[in-house]
């Protein structure tokens, strides 16, 4: 990393230093764990300073910082565990769309708004019926004068028992093949109508099903050209993929740095850990692992400066490491045996958080396409393998 | 550790390129396997190649770096190409600087083309049964194992640790006897047994000859890469064009994800051994963390990308006159050398939970 990005670095740890204090993580941490990461006024507190939108463009308000900045952004920000997670959806996946396809009028109202901190997302995508074949997806909108009216059902919506706001995909063409039928509106969850069902997820926090019901959304609320929808989709992801991959990387060093400085020091039954040769085999193999995934991060951003939208290169890392990060969850209770099984909370808990490390790790794999899909893209887009 | 000049990306493309080129002239695939044992047609080859300025990789690294070196063994490898350029890597790094007459006249010998060095790691090799050769009195006693590039060479590079430096020995000195010991390694490594042979010995840091082991490790990581992305070349176009059950067999998702997954193996790889060479020519002393970090990524998954090759070309990838079994051969042979996998662990599991007492 050069002098610049190093200074950009010092810069973020200074702001996190005065305003994600000690007592304002113990007090974000005492809140039940499935709210842990998701903290409204703490955005707020990012939007006041600029700190929402590092990676945006500076003719909308952004800092205009390349992949690698924003990487080490996301770092600082996931090694002291401040929390993000409210504005994440809306400055990375909502802003992105809207610099591509918001009408003028879209990114002056909304992206200020998402900017400040104001407006939280979650994403509209699943439904009971299309999961990986996304265009298959049915809820319907239906044109009525100045509105849309929305029925349908969706699902597994990260933090959509939170936010306020859905991304959401729905079909405006019933008789256009699937993928040609499909338009993205944002809908206010508070619209009447909107039923939600909340449920906890494996990895201890929540997402929520959503039972739309005749809701009325404004015309003005749909993103690009009707039945653009799906160019508005993958757009918003490619340009995501990398910087989802950055917050996973950072748990996956932080993890491992913290099995490694627990290893340092423990004596278990009288015996160093650290001296144990198949621990110490384990965690070599881990350390060249992440060295790898670091690699493949790397790459993504020199594909980006260059001006390419890493796709199958994209679908790699993400594939390495979320899969590393399965591996090292269970490393870690193989290495810590019951004691890995116990939470941060519990008392004598070896290293806390592991077992979490591995909950973590299946939403990895399944989330933003799942690890099969992306191997699909790995073989007919990097290989040209046949459909 | 040289700071490198620096040779630019497109520089190594043309380096890629031009090094590809000649090898397809001078060591054609039809007859690569045939001629790996035919020791005049090693010493041709290797005339060519300092011809092309490759026998002096090592020896200026404003010329070339690392990264350099490991681009051409590469190359070396996915021609299977048995040219003994790792002892004259190992001997330009190792001899360029000193002002000898011997190390001056061999030195050109080798960048000339009319001597070739075989290497000989000895206690720096890493694998356990290497053997060493200790100096005493000018006298050279012991016996070494895995020795590389026998066959044509002129000469042997051997690493000693008993004092630490390296001799160089005339293959036909008195005292010395080779035996080739055949296996997995096509052509085959020696056995090189020194009774009392006569020889020069020329004291260097042990330090020194760590990091020349380690790039020279890095470089058969290189060499296995090449070889692996060969014959993975070679099944996935396969795949695109044989058809069983009336489609492609490359449309089959087994085999798609099979296939994906020896390209994440073989990028991971490149990426990781690019980087660590880069680190070394930089001046960065942790490149030996990056390398050893490299070899234990690559080493269980390139071997695991040649199994899985063989599995998506099936019967036809299993015949010897095809192009994939040299290239499983080179594979694990570079690859479980040197201490393998065990030892690159073993490196980082030194750099961060410190040394075993």
């Amino acid at each position: 990393m050069g002098a610049a990005a190093e200074a950009f670095r010092n810069e973020v740890r200074d702001w996190l230093a005065r305003h994600w204090t000690p007592e304002r993580r113990a007090a974000h941490l005492k809140k039940p764990f499935k709210e842990h990461g998701w903290d409204p006024d703490f955005s707020r507190l990012m939007g006041r300073d600029g700190w929402i939108g590092v990676g945006w463009p500076r003719k909308f308000g952004g800092q205009g910082r390349g992949p690698t900045e924003q990487i080490a952004f996301v770092t600082e920000m996931a090694n002291v565990g401040a929390p993000v997670q409210a504005h994440s959806t809306g400055e990375s996946i909502v802003a992105q769309a809207l610099f591509l396809h918001g009408s003028p009028e879209q990114q002056a109202e909304w992206l200020p708004a998402i900017k400040r901190g104001e407006r939280t997302f979650a994403l509209g995508y699943s439904e009971p019926e299309a999961g990986s074949d996304l265009a298959a997806l049915r809820t319907r909108a239906v044109r009525d004068g100045d509105h849309f009216v929305v029925n349908g059902q969706k699902l597994w919506s990260t933090g959509g028992d939170k936010a306020e706001y859905i991304w959401l995909a729905v079909r405006t063409d019933p008789e256009a093949k699937k993928h040609a039928g499909i338009s993205v509106l944002m809908v206010d969850l508070r619209s009447p109508g909107v039923t939600l069902r909340p449920s906890l997820a494996l990895y201890g926090k929540t997402f929520s099903a959503q039972f739309y019901d005749n809701v009325r959304v404004p015309a003005a609320n749909l993103v690009g050209a009707p039945n653009n929808g799906w160019k508005v989709i993958t757009d918003a992801l490619a340009a995501e993929r990398v910087m989802i991959g950055g917050t996973r990387m950072a748990g996956i060093e932080r993890a491992f740095d913290r099995l490694t400085d627990y290893l340092k020091t423990a004596v278990v039954g009288g015996k160093a850990l650290r001296n144990d040769p198949v621990i110490r085999d384990r965690i070599g193999a881990l350390a060249a692992d992440i060295e790898v995934a670091r690699q493949f991060q790397m790459r993504n951003c020199r594909l980006i400066e260059q001006g390419r939208v890493p796709l199958h290169e994209a679908a790699m890392g993400k594939v390495f490491s979320s899969e590393l990060q399965e591996r090292l969850g269970q490393a870690a209770l193989d290495i810590l045996g019951t004691g890995g099984l116990l939470s941060e909370d519990a008392g004598g808990a070896p290293v806390g958080e592991m077992e979490q490390v591995l909950r973590h790790s299946i939403m990895g794999m399944i989330g933003g396409g799942t690890n099969e899909i992306q191997r699909n893209v790995i073989a007919q887009r990097g290989l040209d393998l046949p459909r | 550790m040289p700071q490198h000049g620096g040779v630019s990306d497109s520089e190594r493309d043309l380096l890629r390129q031009s090094v590809r080129d000649f090898l397809a002239r001078a060591w054609p695939s039809e007859t690569a396997v045939e001629r790996a044992g035919d020791a005049a047609a090693v010493t041709t080859l290797w005339r060519g190649m300092a011809g092309q300025g490759l026998t002096s990789l090592g020896a200026d690294p404003a010329e070339a770096g690392l990264r350099e070196i490991v681009l051409v063994f590469e190359e070396l490898g996915r021609a299977a190409c048995p040219a003994p350029l790792l002892g004259a890597v190992a001997a330009n790094l190792a001899l360029s600087q000193q002002g000898s007459n011997a190390a001056r006249a061999l030195l050109a010998g080798l960048h000339k083309g009319d001597a070739a060095v075989a290497l000989a790691l000895g206690g720096f090799d890493g694998d356990a049964a290497a053997g060493r050769v200790d100096i005493r009195r000018q006298v050279a006693r012991g016996t070494v194992s895995f020795v590389e590039g026998m066959q044509g060479a002129t000469h042997v590079l051997v690493f000693t640790d008993a004092p630490v430096g390296v001799t160089v020995v005339a293959v036909d000195a008195p005292g010395l006897t080779v035996r080739a010991t055949p296996g997995l390694a096509v052509p085959p490594f020696c056995n090189v047994a020194f009774e009392g042979a006569p020889v020069d010995w020329l004291e260097l840091a042990a330090s020194t000859l760590s990091d020349i082991a380690l790039a020279a490790r890095l470089a058969c990581a290189g060499r296995a890469l090449g070889a692996a992305q060969r014959a993975f070349d070679l099944a996935a176009e396969n795949a695109k064009v044989r058809k069983q059950f009336g489609q492609f067999i490359g449309q089959f998702q087994a085999v798609q994800h099979k296939l994906a997954d020896c390209l994440i193996r073989l990028d991971g790889a490149r990426l990781a051994i690019d980087s660590a060479a880069a680190a070394r020519d930089a001046g960065n002393p942790d490149w030996t963390v990056f390398a050893s970090a490299a070899i234990a990524f690559a080493s269980p998954a390139l071997r695991e990308a040649s199994i899985q090759t063989h599995r998506a070309l099936g019967a036809i990838g299993y015949a010897e006159e095809h192009e994939a079994p040299r290239h499983f051969r080179r594979v694990h042979a570079d690859l479980a050398r040197f201490g393998g996998v065990s030892r690159a662990r073993a490196e980082l599991a030194d750099h961060l939970l410190g040394p075993v007492p």
